[in-house]
């Protein structure tokens, strides 16, 4: 006799664990300890799916309950003489994926948390080899119990009780389905098994059968019994030849044991129970395709009705159920219908396994009830977006399902809310998408596997997909048509409306739902040929050229950064963007985030390569340009000497016009000058770069303030022909709480605007600042500057939400600057007139808006109150309507910013364009260069009557590039900063340039994913 | 019965009615494509959509059972809408060019199209790839015209139980052919043509041999002869807008003179020759099984006139081609006779001779260029023609078929009589073979028997009679007394059953007719289309009114016949007779080595081949 065991070592051997190598894991655990004479007292059991597949092979340690993941066989050693020999767990090994990231405290729920385990209540725990380890967890007592306490009726009162519905997809009441196959009157009857299971991504029927086969088993034999059936088959797609393995063994076990057979547990119950291997047919899904097949037919879907429980299998009646409907069965029946009822939604009763796919750091296979909000899916069993990407849609319910966007991240999951919302439940797919997928090339993804599944059978499946198919291509490739979009729209309604089985009439579901919430993207490929997340390949030149608002040549100059080439670089980024050195400074650099190179270690510093570019500008680099005597005679006027109207008065200027800007400061440059802080942008950067721009012919008259000395009739009647709006949004918002008129409470835009034209600025002892955006930081940082003792910002939401520059906010960090994160300002405190204080309420994160963030909402903390005497509000801005004086003010869209054409910045008065952050709300540099540009366009159209835009034709560069190389190893260079002790009461740059040899190593990092071998 | 409402009309449905058929006894056209009455409902198309109230979806009617109380809308904007749909999908894929397509005239698409109300097809992209099959003698199939309706695969399995096609690959590349993409020669076709005959496109036809039959017609060289099967004459009127089932034969045979053909023959004729050689061959079998003569073949015989029939028990009962009828079918019987027998009476050599055949038949291409069918010292039949085809060569021709006068066919193979009209409809085979045997053995007239088929015919069918002998003349003492009996079966499937039947020992009959095409050769795969149920009923009306109007009716009393034996063949089953009119047949293999191979012609396995 052996000693009693100890402790035991689960060892996960799902398919995706042994895939991992779990089976040498478990060997060498064994081998361990054996070597250490432990192996009397300490046992391996080699169990089902335990649910996080990424990190496999996983294993936990029992009674500790230790988990360990991405275990190597060499680790065996280590786990045995450490954490069984010592008691000191191998720390390194230990689960930490999701805690360790965690920052914020809602954050922490961790990835078993929320699951509810009653299918998955045997996997990784028993070894599904093992009948004695079923039975031990209760395994057949439901079976005993139906046979000798429960009479058929009582079986399926039970299941009707349950509100169990179908785990396959549709959602059908599973007890309604067994009531009526009870009472079908042919004989003999079938129970089936569906578990050809073959959505892109899903896995819970493999790792069921995998992980505990018998729970299906018993499932089967219980609904034998119910609707009396002696015959059951399972039909599994041959592509899991580990989950027939297993489950033929189980059967085996079964029969020998007397639970299948003849006279089951001596009641005279008689159930056997057969395997039917598919082919891997998608469509074999399909109940009457399904049975078709086991009929040894091509597989192919029939008419219903007759329904299978009336004539199915061999024109017999036969109960169809999913692997994971049975296995939730014996729990019903042992639980009571009741207490499987408490789990889940009102309709949608106990709970739904899910396999978490995509762009989420958990993936694998999760329960948890029905009714639980999409967004706790993600983020808290699936513990959120990797790399700091934001989320983009959830596809659920495979390629018969749909995508939910960010703003419905609340919805509960459930067969009916995932319906309203044009996905389905599905068999369980859940693939995370974050802000790299392209929604049209998802759709035509799912389009392309559904049409190549198609049976065939039937004219609007088989021919339809594939015209929306064809349709969808063309749209991924730049070829689309608005009406396209409509074609699909009226195509996929109608195969919904004629196909013959459910996958002929979901097919058209992933397109339909892109459409319905992704509409915006399919417009960009089709009017503006641009892929916004930049994955459909005809659309995207390069990754980071088409993350870049003004569709830079960014491969192209950082190419010849890298050959020394500065003067081209330099001209080459002016094609598109006048601002080279302004945004080396100052822009947030979206290409950084689409850097392919980021995928292979860091990203580029491709705004460091541009900052080395711009330095080295000696002579001044002009663009190309048209002369043209006719447009020169055009009078066209310019207001606002910001960003966005220097942009479009300097593309303009390239056709040959002679436009002229009016600036209502002493000095052009608008929010560079007014709002950005020196120490982020020196002001003769600014001057240099407008005086480029003047160069090209343009004409800034300063001192100019719409409103007061010039009004938009006004220009009308000196003759020029078009005007366009870069006025920007100077007014901050206001707070809208009690005590904001006091004393010392001034916005954030001011205070810059103040402080940065040398104008007279007040400045208090201790700071508070509220908001999260860049103007907070920037204000919290010129405030510390100019030698405030405390500066605090306060922010409602968390950090990883704050709208501001993450780099930035981590400066202002360490020149002292202090952030709150979660407390709502409730009340500004005044005292004789001044504020002393900034009453606030701890706020909680709740649920997730419509823009896909968690809510914040007050908690039941007591409120706490910050002592100020200043306080700087900066939580939006608003456009100065006062400009428009005399004049009507031309109308705004939802957010209060001049409402425009998206493509062409036109208002609704035809002469009139608007661009910059006066049409799109605060918003960056570069988005106001691309506002500039494409009203330039628009107003050279609405003149000619042509296009013109020569700059937007791709420019081949000429420096060399070997395809056949390896890329250089080396590590991305990062941007020296000044020392934080020389920043107090000065402004100075804070960020220094590198060598030359630096830039030119950090240019030589691209990989050049511009590069076509046939054009270049 | 059900009681339902269709577009607000009360109906009352026959009990296990589908909504196509309610619909259809209050009135109410539905147009369909895939279904094929009596032999198949895939519910496929989706054509015959129609709105139930209460449903998710359109509803297929030809598969929906109408039930009590419900309410179905074939007119409303959705349904209509949806079937339009439809069909704009299946003229998207489907590879037509209509103005050169041999269905433009008689083409379902087109009709469809037109009841769907198409005005534009708003679905446009890759059609469906091109596969053409000219690897049979008797059909050309292309893929790139099918749109997938399958009725080809459900004549091809339920009908005739051979299934040498089906559908393969998924999605828009699944297409209908043979497993593994061979050829249809390389597979168990027999070339029947039902497939053709219910295809609704053009997808599948007859191999068209109209220009070859100009070429020799045109050639001064050539004395050209022409024979047609006996189904030719109730179903030519058809190709010319004539109801089903009117007789023509007087006019087909003026038609045939003005295309220029130098004799116009009756396969009758032949059918006449056929009965008294096969007669004599069932009767000296029956000598050697029961009378204790010499051994002369197995019983039961099977006939032998139908050539997709041969090449079934070729491939599927190489166990029992013995019991086959050693006689050549009446086609190759009037071949041969017509390059010996009358070619030497007009002093031709046989290669001078051509002969032309017109059969309801594609098979029939296959089975006169056989090795075995060339005893006359050429190729005893060089072109057969399909009834389609010598339709298309009249209109070619801008003959008015109508309005054509009636002339007889040419002396001496063109004398016939009713029991060789009869051969054109299952069961009449075994008729008028039992009308000569049963006259020969007692001296009277066949009583009346029922061998037509009744019912439902597109499925085919099966049924026996027996007859008992009495008073038999001295001759024939050893079937004093006997029973004949006697097993007609039309659609290769029915026959299969009834070879494992007689396998099995649950049926033993004497004497079988096996006809391939369901209702014979009035249904045959080169008649003119649709071929439905009502149409076979028609044309097998005709043949038997053409019996009737026969002064002679048994084939004994041809006088034709009877001249030819006394002029050349000396008596039945003699040794010119043997030569000329008589073959065996050899197994062939499931499938070819080779199925990817593009072989013209099918050739026997290396196993299966006869030792000569």
């Amino acid at each position: 006799m052996a000693t009693s065991i100890r402790t035991h070592i689960l060892v996960c051997t799902g398919g995706g664990c042994i895939a991992c190598g779990a089976l040498q894991v478990s060997a060498a655990l064994r081998q361990a300890l054996r070597a250490h004479e432990l192996h009397d007292e300490i046992k391996v059991v080699e169990t089902g799916c335990l649910g996080p597949c990424s990190v496999g092979p996983v294993s936990v340690v029992y009674p500790d309950g230790v988990f360990y993941e991405n275990i190597k066989p060499e680790d065996a050693e280590e786990i045995v003489s450490e954490h069984l020999l010592k008691g000191r767990p191998v720390e390194r090994l230990r689960r930490s994926a999701v805690v360790a990231e965690a920052k914020e405290p809602e954050a922490q729920a961790g990835f078993f948390d929320k699951q509810v385990k009653i299918v998955l209540r045997n996997c990784g725990i028993i070894d599904p080899r093992k009948i004695e380890e079923y039975v031990a967890r209760d395994g057949y007592e439901a079976l005993a119990r139906a046979l000798t306490e429960m009479t058929p009726d009582q079986v399926v009162d039970a299941m009707k009780k349950s509100g169990i519905r179908g785990r396959g997809g549709a959602g059908f009441p599973s007890g309604v389905k067994w009531a009526i196959a009870k009472k079908s009157t042919g004989s003999p009857k079938y129970v089936l098994c569906n578990a050809d299971e073959g959505d892109p991504g899903a896995f819970m029927d493999r790792s069921v059968l995998e992980g505990d086969p018998h729970s299906v088993i018993e499932g089967m034999a219980i609904a034998g019994h119910a609707i009396g059936a002696s015959q059951g088959i399972v039909y599994v797609r041959a592509e899991y030849p580990l989950a027939v393995e297993r489950l033929r063994l189980a059967i085996d076990q079964a029969h020998a044991l007397g639970l299948l057979g003849k006279n089951i547990l001596g009641t005279g119950f008689e159930f056997d129970l057969d395997i039917r291997m598919g082919a891997g047919a998608f469509v074999c899904g399909e109940e009457t395709a399904l049975m078709t097949s086991i009929e040894g037919n091509r597989g192919e879907p029939r008419p219903r009705p007759p329904y299978p429980a009336d004539r199915g299998l061999w024109g017999k009646p036969s109960l169809l159920n999913n692997v994971e409907t049975y296995a939730n069965v014996p729990m019903i029946l042992l639980k009571g219908a009741e207490w499987f009822a408490s789990f889940g939604s009102d309709k949608s009763k106990g709970t739904k396994v899910f396999a978490l796919a995509g762009a989420v750091k958990n993936t694998g296979l999760v329960e948890v009830p029905i009714g639980t909000k999409l967004g706790e899916i993600i983020y808290d069993v699936g513990g959120g977006i990797p790399g700091g990407k934001a989320f983009k849609a959830a596809q659920i319910g495979g390629p018969s399902g749909g995508c939910i966007p960010r703003q419905h991240l609340e919805v509960p999951v459930d067969y009916e809310s995932l319906q309203e919302l044009g996905a389905i439940m599905g068999s369980g797919g859940l693939v995370v998408m974050d802000e790299d997928s392209c929604m049209v090339d998802v759709a035509r993804f799912f389009l392309e596997f559904v049409q190549e599944e198609s049976c065939g059978k039937c004219t609007p499946c088989r021919v339809g997909t594939k015209r929306m198919l064809e349709i969808v291509t063309r749209i991924c490739e730049g070829k689309g048509k608005m009406s396209d979009l409509d074609a699909l729209e009226k195509l996929g309604e109608s195969i919904r409306q004629t196909a013959l089985c459910g996958l002929g009439q979901s097919a058209p579901n992933p397109v339909l739902s892109t459409i319905r919430h992704f509409r915006e993207e399919y417009v960009a490929h089709i009017q503006d040929k641009r892929c916004p997340a930049g994955v459909c390949a005809d659309l995207v030149r390069s990754p980071c050229q088409n993350a870049c608002p003004a569709g830079v040549n960014v491969p192209g100059y950082v190419s010849l950064v890298a050959e020394g080439r500065m003067d081209e670089a330099l001209r080459l980024h002016r094609e598109n963007n006048p601002f080279a050195a302004v945004c080396a400074r100052v822009c947030f650099h979206p290409c950084e985030s689409k850097c392919r190179r980021g995928s292979l270690d860091e990203a580029v510093s491709i705004r460091g390569i541009k900052r080395f570019m711009a330095d080295a500008e000696v002579g001044v680099q002009l663009p190309s340009t048209r002369i043209d005597a006719a447009n020169a005679h055009r009078k066209v006027a310019i207001v606002g000497a910001g960003p966005a109207g220097l942009s479009c008065a300097y593309f303009l200027a390239r056709l040959g016009y002679r436009p002229v800007v009016f600036e209502a400061a002493a000095r052009a440059g608008g929010l560079l000058l007014q709002g950005i802080p020196s120490y982020r942008l020196p002001r003769e950067v600014i001057d240099a770069e407008v005086a480029m721009i003047e160069r090209l012919g343009v004409t800034i008259k300063t001192g100019q303030r719409l409103g007061r000395d010039i009004s938009l009739s006004g220009l009308r009647e000196a003759g020029y022909e078009s005007v366009f709006l870069g006025i920007g949004a100077p007014h901050g918002t206001r707070l809208a709480l009690p005590g904001e008129e006091a004393q010392g409470v001034v916005d954030a835009m001011q205070f810059l605007r103040d402080y940065n034209l040398g104008h007279e600025c007040h400045l208090g002892k201790d700071v508070v600042i509220v908001g999260g955006g860049n103007s907070a930081i920037d204000a919290a940082r010129t405030a510390i500057r100019l030698g405030a003792s405390t500066v605090t910002v306060v922010y409602r939401r968390t950090r990883d939400q704050m709208p501001a520059y993450a780099h930035e906010v981590e400066e202002a960090e360490r020149e002292g600057v202090r952030i709150r994160f979660l407390l709502g300002p409730t009340e500004v405190v005044v005292k004789d007139g001044g504020v002393v204080g900034l009453r606030c309420v701890p706020m909680e994160l709740q649920g997730f808006d419509r823009s896909g963030r968690r809510r914040a909402v007050p908690s039941q903390q007591p409120p706490v109150v910050i002592p100020t005497d200043m306080l700087i509000t900066a939580i939006g801005q608003q456009l100065d309507v006062s400009a428009f004086a005399a004049d009507a003010v031309p109308s705004t869209n939802r957010d209060g910013y001049l409402r425009v054409d998206p493509r062409t910045g036109q208002t609704e008065i035809p002469w009139l364009y608007a661009g910059g952050d006066a049409a799109t709300g605060p918003a960056s540099v570069v988005e106001a260069v691309r506002g500039g540009e494409r009203a330039a366009v628009a107003i050279d159209r609405m003149l000619s009557g042509e296009a013109h835009a020569f700059w937007r034709a791709h420019r081949k560069v000429n420096t060399f590039f070997d395809p056949d190389a390896d890329p250089s190893t080396a590590p991305r260079a990062h941007l020296r900063l000044l020392g934080v002790e020389k920043r107090r009461g000065r402004f100075d740059e804070v960020e220094l340039s590198w060598t030359e040899p630096e830039a030119l190593r950090e240019a030589g990092r691209c990989l050049r994913c511009d590069y076509r071998e046939t054009c270049e | 019965m059900p009681t339902l409402t269709i577009n607000d009309i009360t109906v009352q449905a026959p009990e296990g009615a589908t909504l196509l058929q309610a619909a259809r006894t209050a009135g109410i056209h539905i147009p369909t494509l895939c279904h094929l009455p009596g032999v198949h409902a895939p519910g496929a198309c989706r054509v015959c959509l129609v709105e139930v109230e209460g449903a998710r979806t359109l509803m297929a009617s030809c598969v929906t059972p109408a039930n009590e109380g419900m309410r179905v809308r074939t007119n409303s904007p959705r349904a209509r809408n949806g079937r339009r749909d439809v069909v704009e999908l299946l003229l998207s894929e489907h590879e037509g060019d209509c103005t050169t397509c041999a269905r433009s005239e008689d083409c379902e698409l087109r009709a469809i199209a037109r009841e769907a109300g198409v005005k534009e097809v708003h679905y446009q992209g890759q059609r469906r790839p091109t596969r053409l099959d000219h690897s049979t003698k008797g059909l050309v199939r292309d893929t790139g015209k099918c749109i997938l309706c399958r009725r080809c695969v459900a004549v091809c399995q339920n009908v005739e139980g051979i299934g040498a096609i089906a559908p393969q690959e998924r999605g828009f590349g699944t297409y209908v052919g043979p497993a593994f993409h061979a050829p249809l020669s390389e597979v168990t076709c027999v070339q029947c043509g039902q497939c053709s005959a219910v295809c609704p496109v053009g997808a599948i036809g007859e191999r068209d041999q109209v220009d070859e039959v100009w070429r020799a017609l045109n050639d001064p060289q050539l004395h050209v002869v022409v024979q047609t099967a006996p189904a030719i004459r109730a179903a030519l009127g058809e190709c010319f807008g004539m109801p089903p089932g009117s007789r023509v034969t007087g006019k087909m045979v003026s038609s045939l003179r003005r295309l220029g053909f130098d004799a116009v023959f009756d396969t009758d004729f032949s059918a006449d020759l056929t009965i008294m050689e096969e007669g004599h061959e069932l009767l000296a079998r029956l000598r050697g099984a029961l009378g204790g003569g010499p051994k002369h073949g197995p019983l039961p015989m099977f006939t032998s006139c139908c050539p997709a029939w041969i090449q079934f028990a070729e491939h599927f009962a190489p166990d029992m081609l013995h019991n086959l009828s050693t006689c050549k079918s009446p086609q190759q019987m009037l071949g041969s006779l017509a390059k010996s027998y009358y070619a030497e009476k007009i002093g031709k050599k046989p290669e001078e001779v051509y002969v032309v055949s017109v059969m309801p038949c594609t098979a029939k291409k296959f089975e006169c260029d056989r090795d075995e069918m060339r005893d006359s010292g050429a190729k005893d039949v060089d072109v057969v023609l399909t009834t389609r085809e010598l339709g298309r060569m009249i209109r070619e021709a801008g003959i008015d078929f109508t309005a054509l006068p009636e002339e007889d066919m040419d002396a001496p193979l063109g004398i016939s009589t009713g029991a060789a009209d009869i051969f054109a409809n299952s069961g009449g085979v075994m008729e008028a073979a039992l009308r000569t045997a049963y006259e020969v053995v007692t001296g009277r007239p066949l009583p009346s028997i029922q061998l037509e088929p009744v019912g439902p015919i597109a499925a085919g069918g099966f049924h026996q009679a027996s007859i008992q002998v009495n008073d038999v003349v001295p001759a024939w003492s050893f079937l004093e007394g006997q029973t004949v009996t006697v097993a007609v079966v039309h659609g290769l499937a029915h026959a299969r059953q009834l070879l494992e039947d007689i396998r099995a020992g649950r049926q033993s009959p004497h004497f079988v007719e096996v006809m391939t095409c369901p209702g014979g050769c009035i249904g045959g795969g080169g008649q003119p289309r649709p071929t439905t149920d009502e149409v076979r009923q028609a044309r097998i009306r005709a043949i038997c009114e053409e019996d009737a109007s026969k002064p002679l009716r048994t084939s004994h009393t041809n006088p034709g016949v009877t001249q030819l034996y006394e002029e050349f063949l000396g008596a039945p089953l003699g040794e010119r007779s043997h030569h000329l009119l008589h073959t065996h047949y050899h197994p062939r293999c499931f499938v070819a080595k080779a199925p990817h191979a593009q072989k013209a012609t099918p050739k026997p396995c290396a196993e299966a081949r006869p030792e000569s």
